[in-house]
């Protein structure tokens, strides 16, 4: 039964900040206003890129995020982390 | 200033290493930094490279061609209008996926171009190894592996820069997909002969498409309604077929592509093990040890400032009031006097500052910075900025501010709106800068004791968020959130901290030192015109029934506007006192009222003015009548209290 189970979570889309650490994730989608996207995207973020969350801050503060593909690491606050859609990524077990 | 030297623009992402190479090219003259923007005023210079004169201009780090914010916007504007003769594209080789996005961008401009792969070392430590050769023939341009900060490939470099310049390296820009290669030459085809065409064709078709209102999108429709039909046509195309806004269909080419080469051209053996960096980081950034880390660091900080500091302002002075005596010997107490008075105060209030307090720490700012420990303190502080309306990237100026608030102001255009602008800015004269601290030491640590003078801080501190709460009632759009890049941490070189210290103190030596020595000669002519007894009627209902100060101390508040660190001597003056002995003539809660009062009234002339100059005259008055109505009521409320 809890196989069935952790199979369904597996593709479950979650906001990047309900996501769990040391867990690879791939981004699913991004949500937001054009000016968010777009500093998203210079930044290196896109749509299926793969991605760790390292550390988070405490008090609702923001999320240490890093770019798996290209290695970087980037700070992104609450607000923006809600509207990054992520699942578990593939090679995760 | 463009001339008949080659132009050479040097340009790349953020914490690339592009200032270390660029200076290690052309000499000191650039700001290096490990927080994301730092370089925000660009370098331009000739340099004499190998009996070769070339006009070399280092751009702020910029992550594409699509500014965000102001500090990127130089580089567009230097690309498009100079058309320079060489780029020399400093890509950091530990994160080249990433890098090659602007390379990629840069191609398409089909200048000439070097692409410099700089911390190659960096890479190996992660275990990237590159193939260059094969990296050179994707790309299509020379590519020269480097290490700046030791020197290393920058003479391989330059005989390709030269080569280059010399020869011609044509560069050919790179295709997309298919589909939307099709819909971007059917855009440049449409593009009028008349139209102001940047690089080329295909690159002004692109920009027309992805960059909105930056690139001409304002007004377009103005210029040429028929192209901006054809522009909006070509991006419904792309958006059907895609599915996606076209700007980030395009992002996602040049994004896919970079990952692509980056990967054929790069091999990685990614161990688990921890590296010092690593494991460093796990303690820095450690959601609880974080934070008294962080605390434990900025009060070594400040300790370590103002250890140093007070002795030496102590030293520095003496020759001044020394020579202040001889010239009163020789020139009376005339006119002549007082002129030379002002002027030998203003120099002297300058060095004052700017020695013991403001270089050791900007040199102590500038070690963190390089270390990339600002961006670490924004990221753990932004909890807590976001409780007053900002995020962040508003840390790095607020801890400027302790300096100086000039420097901190100006740093503030490393944000991206105007909205967390003018609200930082807004914020920054209240921060006590060193001028104010000497006060807050001198007067509320002496007289009461060095708790007192703590709890003034912390008093400080908790208005500033408080002020920051109210602020954002006004301005309801909210901030665009905290996008940070967190560099890895590195080593700082002494050299590049002590030119970055050598740039910030240039903005308060060209900018606030005049102003003061000009303030320090205004406020000797009203001496010597005898104006203090008129001012000290004049604001006598409010020293004496508002504050419950003496009535001399009115003057005083004046002085405090054009040279705020001079209020504690004019303070002296004025109750015709010593220092040792002012307890005999005000009690000690005078004391904490008055120098609530001083430090909270009005930022000073040289704020005032960089307020105007940078943020608007609105803010720049916002700014003053907010600090006064903060002042008096702070003041009031600890009278009440104390």
């Amino acid at each position: 039964m809890w196989i069935i189970n952790l199979k369904s979570t597996a593709k479950k889309t979650m906001n990047l900040y309900q996501a769990p650490r040391n867990r690879q994730l791939k981004i699913v989608s991004i949500l937001g206003g054009e000016g968010v996207r777009r500093r998203l995207f210079a930044l290196g973020f896109h749509k299926d890129d793969l991605i760790e969350v390292d550390s988070r801050a405490i008090l609702k503060g923001p999320l240490l995020v890093k770019n798996l593909t290209s290695d970087m690491s980037v700070a992104i606050g609450r607000g923006i982390a809600l509207k990054i859609l992520v699942e578990i990524g593939p090679d995760e077990k | 200033m463009r001339n008949s030297h080659p132009v050479v623009i040097f340009i790349g992402q953020p914490n690339c290493g592009k200032s270390t190479l660029f200076n290690a090219i052309a000499g000191y003259k650039a700001e290096i930094s490990n927080f994301p923007g730092t370089t925000v005023k660009h370098t331009h210079s000739i340099v004499n490279i190998e009996g070769r004169l070339l006009n070399v201009i280092d751009l702020p780090g910029t992550y594409s061609l699509n500014p965000s914010e102001p500090a990127e916007k130089v580089v567009l504007t230097h690309l498009f209008q100079e058309r320079p003769d060489l780029i020399i594209n400093v890509a950091d080789a530990s994160t080249l996926g990433r890098s090659l996005e602007l390379t990629l961008e840069l191609r398409e401009l089909e200048y000439p171009m070097v692409v410099a792969l700089n911390m190659v070392d960096l890479a190996e430590k992660k275990g990237i190894t590159f193939d260059s050769s094969k990296l050179e023939k994707t790309l299509g341009v020379k590519v020269i592996p480097t290490i700046a900060a030791h020197g290393r490939g920058i003479k391989e470099l330059l005989e390709a820069a030269f080569y280059c310049l010399d020869e011609g390296c044509p560069v050919s820009s790179v295709r997309w997909s298919k589909d939307v290669e099709e819909e971007i030459a059917h855009l440049a085809g449409q593009i009028p002969a008349d139209f102001c065409i940047v690089a080329n064709r295909r690159f002004t078709a692109i920009k027309l498409i992805e960059a909105g209102q930056q690139f001409c999108g304002d007004f377009l429709a103005d210029v040429d309604s028929s192209l901006k039909d054809t522009v909006d046509r070509v991006k419904g195309n792309i958006e059907k077929k895609r599915s996606a806004p076209a700007y980030e269909v395009i992002s996602a080419e040049r994004h896919h592509l970079a990952l692509k080469i980056s990967e054929q051209c790069s091999r990685v053996q990614r161990g688990r093990h921890l590296t010092w960096d690593k494991r460093l980081d796990s303690v820095l950034m450690h959601p609880v040890l974080g934070y008294p880390l962080l605390a434990a660091i900025f009060l070594a900080f400040f300790f370590l400032i103002f250890k140093i500091g007070n002795p030496l302002e102590g030293a520095l002075l003496r020759p001044f009031s020394s020579l202040r005596s001889s010239l009163s010997a020789i020139l009376g107490s005339g006119l002549l006097f007082h002129l030379a008075d002002g002027l030998l105060q203003g120099i002297g209030g300058g060095v004052a500052i700017v020695l013991p307090y403001l270089f050791p720490l900007l040199f102590l700012m500038a070690f963190l910075e390089d270390l990339g420990y600002l961006s670490r303190a924004g990221f753990l502080l932004d909890t807590f900025m976001h409780r007053i309306g900002l995020h962040g990237k508003s840390v790095s100026p607020f801890i400027l501010g302790f300096g100086c608030n000039v420097p901190a102001i100006l740093s503030t255009r490393t944000l991206e709106s105007r909205r967390d602008r003018v609200i930082t800015s807004l914020l920054i004269p209240f921060i006590p800068c060193s001028a104010r601290t000497t006060i807050i030491l001198a007067l509320v640590a002496f007289y009461l004791g060095p708790l007192w003078a703590l709890g003034f801080y912390i008093l400080n501190i908790l208005i500033v968020a408080g002020i920051g709460r109210i602020l954002t009632f006004f301005f309801k759009t909210p901030s665009p959130g905290l996008i940070l890049e967190i560099p890895t941490l590195k080593l700082p070189s002494l050299g590049n901290m002590f030119r970055k210290t050598y740039f910030q103190l240039k903005s308060f030596l060209i900018f606030a030192w005049p102003i003061l020595i000009v303030g320090s000669i205004a406020l000797s002519m009203f001496q010597f015109l005898s104006l203090d007894r008129l001012f000290n009627a004049i604001l006598s209902p409010l020293v004496v029934y508002g504050l419950g100060l003496p009535r001399e101390l009115g003057v005083t508040l004046i002085f405090g506007f054009l040279r705020k660190e001079l209020s504690l001597v004019m303070m002296l003056q004025a109750l015709g006192v010593d220092y040792k002995s002012v307890l005999t003539v005000i009690s000690r809660e005078q004391i904490v009222i008055f120098t609530a009062f001083v430090s909270f009234f009005i930022p000073c002339l040289s704020t005032f003015a960089v307020l105007w100059k940078e943020i608007g005259k609105k803010v720049a008055f916002l700014s003053a009548g907010l600090s006064v109505a903060t002042a008096l009521l702070i003041s009031i409320i600890i009278r009440l209290i104390v």
